[in-house]
């Protein structure tokens, strides 16, 4: 089982002049180190030629390090996960990678563990088991224990260890919300000992801490008193009532299962570790986990669209200062990028300023980064940033022949290299780009709304366009920090088309009486972020009533249903005020449903109202608008928030197929 | 040395961060975050990645003890090949142009392929020390023997020696913070204040217009979020101007400004420099050759004026170079004061000081203004000390290189009444 130290392939392994053990993990042909199978093999080798080293007083010390730029370790090897697919094959792996950690906590001499880049889930559940950790102050330096988010927990023993080092308030916080903490804040709680400037200081500051044997400070009383009853249950109801807030223990029983594995057993550490791996395994096999690991594929899959290196964007020039191209324009800046804002409107335009501001002072945090950031917004009523922009992004009102007069200005004005993107969410890309002297130049970059929240933005593809421009488009996607899907020229893309039939769908039923409120708690049950008559509050009415006739689809009785008549009133939902709800503060009111419905009623209306949605992603597939139904998964579940747990309109209706 | 005649040495480019004011955006960097962000944009935008450089060389003028090694340390921090040496030197503000020339030097004699001259400044980051005494008392405790000798070492101690020093500006020799000096030639030269803002007024037009039409932007790199110079004012309003008050002779004979004077600036410059052989090997196109340069200074203990050093720098070089001083299609006079480059341009037409002070019969005479700092200059983009050479020469490489012909004269005035000249010469 364990491997021959001579003969590693994800590890080096040397006993220095010094007496010092050098572990440094550089996984054989991968950019990023994770934890594999073999490569646990590998460090089971390594830990016991140090042991038997320190026996002999050979090695003084063990210093775990990596060769990878960008990652410590980030975590377990996520492929491998899918072999596990029994309670007893999950127990196994963990118990064994638990021992591996066991016997490193328990060397005689100081281990050392020296991070750089991302140290996260059973990376951190490693690190956490050496005696001292020294982390570099890289930005890319990212300390966390993200499982939650793959629907389980950490199952190395890293409950534990985090609450022993952080101790609960910190270490049940960083787990529940599977924030990666830099490093200031990692060494700030107590999950690392020591920082140091650089990567170049990281090996001397581990030699030193080795040699001299230090090792953390043990958690101050006030740490470990919190796992104490009774201030272990109060703790826990606070827990509890936010994980509420956030999911439902049934779509997401992850965080439930966490905060139950602490209330009974965070008093002993033994205990917590034992228990931790039986709970652990269960959530592992879960269906929700097996979807959760299959959204991070896709999406590791939709980064991947966007071609390395090729394309670097440093300036963006956004044209319209609306609701939309402010965003757009606010984003890119928080991205890091240098942002010309055009409008005809100067009101719209300090608008647009004093918006984006608000968002930079919550954002950041020290003066210099909020003024750095504001002087990147640039306000350019005349468009003088157009020349020197390398994404040109449209987003002005939705009338071809404007469009079509800017493009064809922009096409002379811009960069040869420029990338130039409309933001219609209604108009053929083939038609704007009609004038230009280059048809195969345009690309659609469609973002929604709102902007910060939602992380989709579909590249679309023109008939003509160029697939080095698509591929560009990509490349500007990723580089603000979202998800690229590139999608065909069709009326509503991907995301409107399919969400049209839904909300539609909704909205008939209540024209013929169905209450709001019940609709809306019967997506919810299905596992929607929002049901589908808030989400047409918050879209916009005007825009709901707009995609439905693009899309050819009745909106019931055209003139006299609610929809239209809200939309002849002015109630445009929550922009106006008032839509299908009366909007208070950012909230809709909701009134207590007249007769409530049961749960089989609600979750059987719930599965009704996604059915229109699934068989227009079916018809998506059929008619390629994105490349395979895997795709239009990844697309609708990070452009509408569709149920993530359920992995996907398609998968979960495959999946239902299958075990019927 | 080598044997063999002297090699041309080219200028392959230069690529700085953003400059900004004292305080502002860079208060958090230190000069070898700087230093480090500016050499880094070199080695992205040049594709130098793992090359072996034969020298790193420039310095910091305001700057830490612990950076006694600083261009080391800042090369160790980039992608370069980690054998690459860094020297670190400095001679004011015309550090990282001398460094271009020391480079330049043993590039000519074939000591070295190539080279990148640097230079980093920041007044964000103070080194702030305690008074000699309290110095000295602190080693002679550290070096004490026992509770007598230690209370000896303490003895006569007050308080008033742990007020901690701030770096001084100030000439050393006549106590004079730079801007006096300037305004004693401004006054000695009587340059008046309206010429003075005028030129200020010129200088950020143009580099707002340099960066209007992209100009900068293959040579300026972002730093910490800072995409343009925070000291750059595209809307500069000559008529407020006129409302400044003068900060360092405050009586009505006074004509220096915070608007005709360069502002306490943070910022680092970073330009590479090679042979023919070795640009070609790495498909580099030069856009320009270092062709001469000259190190002068001037008496000014004795009376003349602080900042007139340039002028005898540039004398020296044209007469070496054989060439006269209307000879340029660029002029690249950077602006300490406004003042400073307009003494320097009235110095040159003027028969008794070139007689006097540069030994010459007939005046160098005038030169073409609009051929002078079109791209603006440190009155706009602001004045790190150390890194405004290497600012320079970018931007003097890009304009010959664009040009394609031609030839551009660099003039540096530096602390301790020194100026540096260069003549950079297209292809």
């Amino acid at each position: 089982m364990t491997a021959d130290i001579n003969a590693l392939s994800d590890w080096r392994f040397e006993i220095d002049f010094e007496g010092l053990a050098w572990a440094t993990f550089d996984r054989k042909d991968e950019t990023t180190n994770t934890l594999s199978r073999r490569a646990m093999e590998e460090l089971w080798a390594i830990v016991e030629r140090v042991q038997q080293g320190a026996e002999t007083k050979e090695a003084r010390g063990l210093v775990i390090i990596s060769a990878k730029e960008t990652s410590f370790i980030a975590g377990a090897d996520i492929r491998e996960f899918e072999s596990l697919d029994t309670v007893a094959r999950v127990t196994e792996a963990v118990e064994q990678a638990t021992a591996i950690l066991d016997c490193i906590e328990k060397l005689p001499i100081p281990v050392v563990a020296a991070i750089h880049g991302y140290c996260l889930g059973g990376g951190l559940e490693l690190a956490m088991a050496c005696h001292y950790r020294i982390a570099t102050r890289d930005e890319g330096t990212r300390i966390g224990l993200p499982e939650i988010k793959l629907g389980i927990f950490p199952g190395f023993n890293g409950t534990m260890r985090s609450i022993r080092l952080a101790g609960p308030v910190q270490a049940m916080q960083m787990m529940l919300t599977g924030a990666m903490l830099r490093p200031s804040v990692a060494r700030a709680i107590g999950l690392v000992d020591e920082l140091v400037p650089a990567r170049p200081n990281l090996r001397w500051a581990a030699r030193k801490a080795a040699l001299q044997g230090r090792r953390s400070r043990s958690p101050s009383f006030g740490k470990r008193v919190q796992t104490l009853w009774p201030i272990r249950g109060f703790l826990v109801r606070k827990m509890r009532d936010k994980a509420a807030e956030k999911a439902r223990p049934e779509h997401y029983p992850a965080p439930f299962a966490l905060i139950e594995l602490f209330e009974r057993h965070g008093g002993s550490e033994m205990r917590m570790k034992a228990e931790e791996t039986r709970a652990f395994a269960p959530l592992m096999v879960s269906e929700t986990a097996r979807n959760l690991r299959r959204v991070f594929r896709l999406s590791e899959a939709m980064k991947d669209l966007a071609p390395k290196g090729l394309f670097k964007p440093n300036r963006v020039h956004v044209i319209g200062a609306g609701t939309m191209g402010a965003d757009i324009a606010a984003h890119c800046v928080m991205s890091g990028l240098e942002v010309s804002l055009q409008d005809l409107s100067e009101d719209a335009l300090k608008r647009a300023e004093t918006q984006a501001r608000g968002h930079f002072s919550k954002r950041y945090k020290t003066r210099a980064e909020q003024e750095a950031a504001s002087a990147r917004l640039i306000l350019d009523p005349k468009g003088e940033g157009v020349a020197r922009a390398d994404v040109v992004i449209e987003a002005i009102v939705e009338r071809l022949e404007v469009k079509r007069a800017l493009f064809k200005s922009l096409e002379e004005r811009a960069k040869p290299t420029a990338v130039l993107a409309t933001n219609t969410s209604s108009i053929p890309i083939e038609d704007i780009a009609k004038p230009m002297r280059d048809q195969g130049r345009l690309i659609g970059l469609h973002f929604f709304n709102p902007v910060p929240q939602l992380p989709l933005v579909e590249v679309v593809k023109g008939p003509d366009t160029r697939e080095s421009e698509v591929e560009k488009g990509c490349a500007v996607v990723t580089a603000i920090g979202k998800f690229p899907l590139v999608t065909k020229s069709v009326p509503g893309f991907l995301v409107n088309r399919v969400l049209a039939p839904y909300m539609m769908g909704a909205m008939q039923r209540l024209e013929s009486g169905v209450q709001r409120e019940t609709l809306d708690e019967a997506a919810r049950v299905f596992g929607m972020p929002v049901g589908p008559i808030e989400l047409a509050d918050q879209v916009g009415l005007d825009i709901c009533k707009h995609v439905a006739e693009i899309l050819g689809l009745a909106t019931g009785d055209v003139e006299g249903s609610r929809l239209a008549k809200l939309v002849a009133s002015g109630k445009l939902g929550k922009k106006s005020g008032e839509g299908f709800y009366v909007w208070k503060d950012g909230r809709p009111e909701r009134q207590a449903p007249k007769e409530p419905w049961k749960a089989e009623e609600l979750q059987a209306l719930g599965e009704e109202l996604v059915k229109p949605l699934i068989d227009e992603c079916e018809k998506c597939v059929a008619e390629r608008v994105v490349a395979g139904a895997d795709m239009v998964d990844a697309g609708v579940i990070f452009g509408t928030g569709f149920a993530p747990f359920r992995g996907g309109p398609l998968h979960y209706r495959e999946t239902k197929r299958a075990s019927a | 040395m080598n044997g063999g005649a002297m090699r041309r040495v080219a200028v392959i480019g230069g690529v700085r961060i953003p400059f900004c004011r004292s305080n502002t955006l860079y208060a958090d960097l230190s000069n070898l975050d700087m230093l480090t962000s500016a050499l880094s944009g070199l080695v992205e935008r040049y594709r130098l990645e793992d090359a072996l450089i034969g020298e790193v060389t420039g310095g910091a003028v305001v700057t830490h003890s612990k950076d006694w090694n600083l261009a080391r340390e800042a090369v160790i921090g980039t992608r370069l090949d980690p054998r690459t040496p860094g020297i670190t030197m400095s001679q004011a503000c015309g550090t990282s142009l001398q460094a271009a020339m020391g480079i330049a030097a043993k590039i000519a004699i074939r000591e070295i392929e190539s080279g990148i001259a640097c230079g980093s400044d920041t007044t964000s980051d103070p080194p702030i020390v305690f008074g000699r005494k309290f110095a000295q008392r602190l080693v002679a405790l550290q070096k004490a023997k026992g509770w007598s000798q230690r209370l000896g070492a303490l003895k006569g101690f007050s308080l008033s020696e742990l007020a901690p020093l701030p770096p001084n500006v100030a000439e050393p020799r006549t106590g004079l913070s730079m801007g006096s000096h300037c305004e004693l030639m401004a006054q000695q030269f009587q340059i008046p204040r309206d010429e003075q803002d005028a030129l200020a007024v010129e200088s950020h037009r143009k580099a707002a217009a340099a960066y209007a039409e992209g100009f900068m932007d293959d040579l300026v790199v972002p730093c910490a979020g800072v995409y343009r110079d925070n000291n750059l004012r595209a809307d500069i309003d000559p008529e407020k101007l006129k409302t400044l008050k003068t900060v360092f002779e405050k009586s009505e004979r006074g004509t220096l400004t915070a608007a005709n004077s360069t502002p306490l600036t943070d910022g680092a410059s970073s330009v590479l420099l090679a042979s023919e052989d070795w640009a070609k090997a790495r498909g580099l196109k030069p856009l320009a050759y270092l062709a001469h340069a000259e190190t002068a200074a001037i008496d000014f203990v004795s009376g003349e004026g602080l900042l007139m050093a340039p002028t005898i720098a540039v004398s020296r070089m044209l007469d070496r170079a054989g060439l006269k001083l209307q000879d340029f299609d660029f002029y690249e006079i950077h602006e300490a004061f406004a003042a400073q480059v307009l003494a320097t341009l009235k110095a040159w037409e003027d028969p008794a000081y070139c007689r006097r002070v540069l030994g010459k019969d007939t005046p160098l005479g005038a030169i073409d203004r609009t051929r002078m700092n079109v791209k603006g200059s440190s009155l706009a983009v602001g004045h790190p000390f150390a890194a405004t050479g290497g600012r320079v020469l970018g931007v003097l490489a890009k304009l010959l290189g664009a040009k394609g012909s031609g030839r551009g004269l660099i003039s540096i005035c530096t602390a301790g009444g020194m100026g540096v000249a260069a003549i950079l010469e297209a292809g």
